[in-house]
């Protein structure tokens, strides 16, 4: 069960329409390392975790990645409000504004649809955590490169704030990879798969 | 954990096994949940952790973003929900524990504050209100300048 928290995790109050950053920002939308993918990585791979530190930090994590997709849909629908047709033409969103209009779509800053070819549930405990840590750091990689491409400070106080929060997940997955291997087989943790095998 | 010249690690390190078998991908574990930034300072950047502060090109937030009754409410949710990830891979800690049931504390109380005079954060908040408020603006997607 889910309930909603009618507040963001952080503030976002963008001051200055701007499309031209909407068109790149999406991507932490819908693109392959953005929120929408994060959120449903970690809450599909839970049901396969046996142990309880492991169910209880990917349902805590998917969550807050629920509410990163809140806060990057909220700078997309900042940074394109009251936008004219003459901004449109201007940033070069018309292929996004013909299909979409001002309406928040999960699609990658190239234009490719959201799609679940971009995540892994392999239900296997260390291969997971393995993709996990790889995940956070692509999509902090990504907040890199908008720090890189943006000079609004509004919206960079923002993705510098997810950003952080994909070093400290990043690191809580090590921290969940190594309790896993813990309670494994010390001479062989591959001998079998205890999200399968029992 | 001792580092070479003897002393223990500071908070920006954490531990490792001194024997690591082959072929797993290492960590190390964060020692403790001390050192801690202020709720204020930890919403700011994105941590509640210094030794995990790692901002890109040393850019960091400058503008403080809990001077509000709803800045409050986000910076103590952030604090208690930093603790609940922490304390997911150290259920053990009694310390962290018993400081995430403290912060809990004050995030009902501002909540309550909060909800008291702007309307429901969540829909069983609507106790306390007078009519169905739940649907009024603003809805936390859109634009409010500082302090509305």
């Amino acid at each position: 069960m889910f309930v909603y928290e009618k507040r963001l995790q952080y503030p976002v109050r963008i001051k200055n329409t701007n499309p031209a950053l909407a068109k790149f920002i999406i991507s932490q939308y819908g693109g392959p390392d953005g929120e929408l993918g994060a959120s449903l990585r970690y809450l599909s791979q839970r049901y396969a975790m046996p142990y309880p530190e492991l169910r209880g930090l990917l349902t805590d994590i998917g969550t807050e990645e629920l509410g990163h997709l809140e806060m990057v849909a909220t700078i997309i629908q900042q940074l394109t409000r009251n936008m004219t047709v003459e901004e449109v033409k201007a940033a070069g969103l018309e292929t996004y504004f013909v299909d979409h209009t001002a309406g928040v779509y999960p699609q990658f800053a190239s234009g490719t649809p959201w799609t679940a070819a971009t995540i892994a549930v392999k239900g296997d405990v260390i291969t997971d955590l393995t993709e996990d840590m790889g995940a956070e750091q692509k999509a902090r990689t990504t907040y890199d490169n908008i720090l890189r491409l943006s000079d609004d400070p509004d919206v960079n106080n923002v993705i510098r704030f997810l950003r952080e929060r994909e070093v400290v997940h990043f690191q809580r997955f090590g921290e969940a990879l190594q309790l896993a291997t813990e309670k494994m087989d010390q001479k062989n943790v591959y001998v079998i798969n205890p999200a399968f095998d029992r | 954990m001792e580092t070479k010249s003897g002393g223990r690690c500071d908070h920006r390190n954490g531990v490792l096994p001194s024997c690591a078998p082959l072929a797993r991908a290492y960590v190390p574990m964060q020692q403790s949940s001390a050192p801690q930034y202020d709720a204020s300072d930890a919403l700011k950047r994105g941590t509640l952790f210094p030794g995990l502060d790692l901002p890109f090109m040393n850019m960091v937030n400058m503008e403080d973003v809990s001077g509000t009754p709803l800045g409050e409410v986000m910076a103590l949710c952030f604090v208690s929900h930093e603790l609940q990830l922490y304390l997911d891979t150290h259920p053990k800690d009694t310390e962290a524990f018993e400081l995430m049931k403290s912060v809990l504390n004050l995030t009902a109380e501002a909540k309550r504050r909060y909800v008291a005079k702007y309307g429901p954060l969540r829909p069983d908040d609507m106790l306390c209100s007078e009519s169905f408020d739940w649907i009024d603006d603003p809805w936390p997607w859109m634009y409010r300048q500082r302090g509305e």
